[in-house]
Parts: C-alpha cells; sequence; structure tokens
C-alpha cells in the first residue's frame, strides 16, 4: 500500500506507535483503525460474513437451500434451525446462501461503479472547465435525475430478464457520487507541486493523471467503495420485493418478499432472519466504514 | 429583476439536462422498452397484420423520428390516454399526484424536522453520551432496510399480532380522521429510515460549523446555548441543509414513495408509474419522466435563489 505515488499531505507529525520508520497514511490509517473498537468489531463481523459466503461459494454448506423436502412453514427445531418456508425449504440454508448473493452484488456493484466515478470524476477534474468535464458533469445531471427504482425498472425492462440488469442499473447510477468526490480532489490535486514536477519533465498526461494523481485520491475511493457496498445490499431487497432483483439463486431481498404474504399469517422465521442477517452485514459495514473515514480523514466528524 | 434574468438563464440552461433524461427514458422504456405488437392482435395474425399494427405503433419508423415524436409530445404536453385503462394522462396525474404528497409530505418535513432537532441536541452535546446514544441510534436507523421498517411496523401497529389499530393496506379516505389513520404507518416507518441518514448528515454539518472562530467567539461572549445553536450555528449551516431537503424533493415525489404506495397498496403516482413501466404503457412513463426532469431543474433554480435568500453574499451570476 505504501507504494502509492508521492504523498501530497506534508508536515505530518509522525504517531508514536513504536516503530521508528517515517510513516506513511496507510501505516497510520492501519493504527488508527486498530484502535478503533468499533472499527475492528465491525471489519470481524464483515470478514465472519465474507468467509460463510466463501463457503458458500465452494459448497462447503448450505448446498439444501433449494431443496423441497421439509414440512410446509415448520417452527424452528433442531432439524430446522430457522424453521421452513411456505412450501418446506429451510430457512438457515437460504439465509447462509443469501450471504453469497449479497456479496456478490455487493462487490460487484462496488467494485465496478468505483472504477467508473475513479476515471470519470479525474477525467472530469483535470480537464475541469473544457467539454470534457461538461460532458461528465451533464451525465452525471441526467442521471441524478432520474428516479432510481424507476431507472432500474426500465434497465430491467429494456434487457429483458437479463440477471444483471438489477447490477447494470445499480454501476451505472452509484457511480456519480465517488465521480463528484474524485474530481473535486482532483482540480486540488492538479496544481500540487509534485504534478508541475511531473509536467515539467515531460510526463504524457495520461501518466499524470492515472499514475500521479488519481492513486492520491484512493482513500475517497475505499470509503465510497464502502458506502456504495452497503447501498447495493440495500437495493438489492427493496428491487427485488419489486421483483426486479436477483433473478436466480435466493437472496435477504427474496426471502423478504417471500415473507411479505406469510407474516400477516403469523409465520415469521423468512422475515426476522433474513433481516436479522442483512441488519448484521449492513451494521458492520457501516461501522467499519465509519471508522475507516475517521482513520483516513482527522478532519471528518462523523464520529468523533 | 436581477433574479428573474437569472431564472430565465437557468431554466435556458436546464434544457441540455431535460434532453438528456428525455433521450434515455426514451431509449430505455419506449426504444427497448415492452413490445405491445403481440398484445393487440388476435391469435394466429399474419404478417399484414403484424405489419400493419407495427406502423400504427410507429415502430417501424427510424430511432430519430421516433425521439422527435416522442419530445414533441413532451413539449406540446400532448400525453394522450393511458394504453391500460384508455383515461387521460393528465386525469391519471391529477388524481394520483395528490394522494402520493399527502402520503409523504408529512413523513418528509417531520423527517428533517426531528432530523435537525436531533443533529443539534447531539452536536451541543458532543463526544458526551447523548450525542453517542444519538449517533449509534442513527446508524442503526441507516442499517436497516427501509423494506424491513415497513413489514415490522405493519406487524406492530396493523395486524393482530400487534396493536391492530390502523388499516394494513389501502386509501378508502373520506374524512381527516381517515387520513390520518392511513397514513399513520407509512409516516413513521419513513420517519424512522429518514431519521438515520438526516441526524447524522445535520449534524456533520452542525460540528462542522460549530468549530468555527466565530461560533467560538461569541461563546467567549456569553451566548446563551439556545441563541448560540439558532443563530450562529443552524442559521450558518442553512446552505447545505437547503440543499439536502431541496435535491430530495423531486425524488420523493416519484420513486420515493413507491415502496410504500405498492406495499400499502394506496394508488399514488409511484404506484401508477411503476405499473406502467411493467405493462409498456407510454403515454405516462413520457408524462412522468418528463415532469421529473422539469421538477429537477426548477428545484435547482429555486435552490440557487434560497441561497440567495439565506446568504446575501451569494452572487446569482
Amino acid at each position: 500500500m505504501s507504494s502509492v505515488a508521492p504523498e501530497p499531505v506534508v508536515d505530518e507529525t509522525v504517531v508514536d506507535d513504536g516503530s521508528a520508520h517515517r510513516e506513511s497514511i496507510w501505516a497510520k490509517t492501519v493504527y488508527k483503525l486498530r484502535r478503533d473498537r468499533l472499527g475492528m468489531v465491525g471489519l470481524s463481523v464483515v470478514l465472519l460474513y465474507f468467509i460463510v459466503a466463501i463457503g458458500v461459494w465452494l459448497g462447503i454448506w448450505a448446498t439444501e437451500w433449494g431443496d423441497v423436502e421439509g414440512p410446509k412453514w415448520a417452527p424452528m427445531s433442531a432439524e430446522y434451525w430457522f424453521g421452513t418456508n411456505i412450501i418446506g425449504q429451510d430457512v438457515f440454508a437460504r439465509a447462509i446462501y443469501s450471504t453469497k448473493t449479497a456479496f456478490e452484488v455487493g462487490l460487484v456493484v462496488a467494485v465496478l461503479s468505483t472504477i467508473i466515478g475513479a476515471l470519470l470524476g479525474a477525467l472530469a477534474g483535470f480537464f475541469s472547465g473544457t467539454w470534457i468535464d461538461e460532458i461528465i458533469l451533464w451525465l452525471k445531471g441526467v442521471l441524478d435525475s432520474i428516479p432510481f427504482y424507476l431507472f432500474v425498472a426500465a434497465v430491467a425492462f429494456a434487457l429483458s430478464g437479463n440477471p444483471y440488469a438489477m447490477h447494470i442499473a445499480m454501476v451505472s447510477t452509484f457511480w456519480t457520487t465517488t465521480g463528484r468526490l474524485v474530481r473535486g480532489e482532483v482540480i486540488k490535486l492538479k496544481n500540487f507541486e509534485f504534478v508541475e514536477a511531473a509536467r515539467a519533465i515531460g510526463v504524457p498526461q495520461v501518466v499524470i493523471i492515472f499514475r500521479h494523481i488519481l492513486p492520491n485520491t484512493f482513500h475517497i475511493l475505499l470509503v465510497q467503495a464502502t458506502i456504495v457496498f452497503v447501498a447495493a445490499i440495500k437495493s438489492e431487497v427493496i428491487l427485488s420485493f419489486l421483483g426486479l432483483g436477483v433473478q436466480d439463486g435466493v437472496s435477504w431481498g427474496l426471502m423478504i418478499a417471500e415473507s411479505t404474504q406469510e407474516v400477516l399469517a403469523g409465520f415469521f422465521n423468512n422475515f426476522v432472519w433474513a433481516s436479522v442477517f442483512l441488519f448484521g452485514l449492513v451494521m458492520a459495514f457501516n461501522m467499519f466504514s465509519d471508522a475507516l473515514q475517521d482513520a483516513l480523514d482527522p478532519r471528518k466528524v462523523a464520529s468523533e | 429583476m436581477e433574479v428573474l434574468q437569472y431564472a430565465i438563464r437557468k431554466l435556458l440552461g436546464g434544457i441540455p439536462l431535460v434532453l438528456g433524461v428525455t433521450f434515455i427514458s426514451f431509449l430505455l422504456m419506449v426504444y427497448f422498452g415492452p413490445d405491445k405488437t403481440y398484445e393487440l392482435l388476435g391469435k394466429n395474425p399474419t404478417q399484414e397484420q403484424i405489419d400493419e399494427i407495427r406502423h400504427e405503433l410507429g415502430y417501424d419508423k427510424p430511432f430519430m423520428v421516433r425521439y422527435g415524436e416522442y419530445l414533441k409530445q413532451m413539449a406540446t404536453l400532448d400525453f394522450g390516454a393511458s394504453d391500460s385503462t384508455g383515461e387521460p394522462v393528465s386525469k391519471v396525474l391529477a388524481r394520483t399526484v395528490p394522494i402520493s404528497l399527502a402520503l409523504i409530505t408529512p413523513g418528509f418535513i417531520l423527517g428533517n424536522v426531528l432530523g435537525i432537532l436531533l443533529a443539534l441536541i447531539a452536536a451541543y452535546h458532543r463526544s458526551g453520551p447523548i450525542d453517542k446514544y444519538i449517533m449509534g441510534f442513527s446508524v442503526v436507523g441507516m442499517s436497516i432496510s427501509f423494506l424491513i421498517v415497513v413489514i415490522a411496523f405493519q406487524i406492530i401497529f396493523s395486524s393482530s399480532y400487534g396493536l391492530n389499530a390502523f388499516p394494513v393496506r389501502g386509501w378508502n379516505v373520506h374524512s381527516f380522521s381517515d387520513y390520518l389513520r392511513y397514513i399513520t404507518v407509512p409516516t413513521l416507518a419513513t420517519i424512522f429510515v429518514a431519521l438515520g441518514y438526516n441526524t447524522r448528515f445535520y449534524r456533520a454539518v452542525l460540528v462542522e460549523e460549530m468549530t468555527r472562530d466565530h461560533v467560538r467567539t461569541a461563546k467567549a461572549f456569553g451566548t446563551r446555548p439556545g441563541k448560540l445553536l439558532y443563530k450562529n450555528i443552524l442559521k450558518n449551516s442553512m446552505i447545505p441543509i437547503i440543499t439536502r431537503i431541496m435535491f430530495s424533493i423531486p425524488l420523493v415525489v416519484v420513486s420515493g414513495s413507491l415502496i410504500i404506495e405498492s406495499y400499502f397498496g394506496i394508488p399514488g403516482i409511484g404506484k401508477v408509474t411503476y405499473d406502467a413501466i411493467t405493462t409498456g404503457d407510454q403515454p405516462i412513463l413520457k408524462a412522468v419522466v418528463g415532469l421529473t426532469a422539469v421538477l429537477f431543474v426548477i428545484t435547482l433554480l429555486i435552490t440557487d435563489i434560497l441561497y440567495r435568500v439565506v446568504d446575501p453574499r451569494v452572487s446569482l451570476k
């Protein structure tokens, strides 16, 4: 991590954590993160979920999520830990399997929208005031003024049942905030001496943008990625309820959508357990994201 | 006069945005949208019948011509009648928009006002236990899915497993007390979810203002806490607060109520639009998307003028 381009941050007082060498912003971030108890709890929980997701992906557990063998709406028991649903599927297996779905949606959307936001934001910022900037800002304005759920619905129907319609719609709208933040930071960075120096020795523009400037916005990208991850998982729930979400497999959103038919009849297993799993992951991610923001940006006042 | 000139320039500047939104909506909802040919045909249609229907629907015209027609209808506000019910689009809007507004307004206002109040309390007790409780509550609020809140509140307030005090779904409003009965549960759910995000955002804004020198000076002069919070902190934080509130208005009007409307079976504009997308009811889509884009441009304009109102140093250039 410490191999990123020269740090524009000057006049840093070295935090004494026992190591003598000059510290990069990343070493300091890790140091601050490790002292943030809530943040570390959040990170551990996220990692736990991640291990569960990897296990599902490797086919180690929850392979029976689709099997229809139990009795209908069985209560919680030793055999069916969280009971069964309307057609006798094991709610526990489905909740575990959904962890993989959540990470799939969250990671795909977070990574892609961060990359797009970084690229477009860097271009807009570096060429601020030119037509390139104008076009990117216009695109951002347009995407921001279409109501999100309607946009997703439109994309889903335009792609007629493509299982990635939801991902595509989320990526195409979620990059805008990242893009705006990166643009602002790049406008600030491009006047720093290290950029001037690179220009003076004839480094090509593309290299300046992507090798010298963009790595210095990495702290923004990291925080934004965590925020988008959470937003993607939460949107998936709503979209699945509207019938626009996950098409194959199962997700917490689908389980909750399924439960809307049964809660009024008194069957709460689907609803409660999908909600608990979802809440746990989102809450942990939010806590980690907060800690990361505090550690990366001392001026941030999110939770001092 | 200056404001009027500014308004006209700003509205003209909004044209590319409206064009962009209509273009994307045309591309997604009409060009690649649901094909209605076979719905209008009988069984075993001949090729001529298919061609005839496609011609009637305009499917055989080139892309730009179709987009041009779409824009022309938008510009002349001639949206025609809904494909699925035959009701004129203007009537559909006149019927559903007031319901959506009546449904969403109380929750929207309370969510923001309570958010600012909680944020003021938290910011005032910064780093103290009260602040920690409020911020903890707000992270929890941020972490619960809106859908879960809606379902949970319905169980708690409207089902026989809870209070069973409010109607489960529907919209059968004839008097003010009916109105209150139908909006209570949706409004509580809206406030609960909005509070998490709002409190956090407003607290960050207020805390930033609190660390400014002028606040310290005012404190040193012995300004009372209430006056300090209102006059020195809140009033100086109005720009980000206005930005947030104004920018959520266009989205709240259309899609903010979609989930509530479909879950509680309330015939508002969000539900109608959603149904229009799934059935390919283009006249309604055109109207809604076009109007939302225009609403956005107007909101941008009003926001800028409001900036000027709260901070005379802002110039409308």
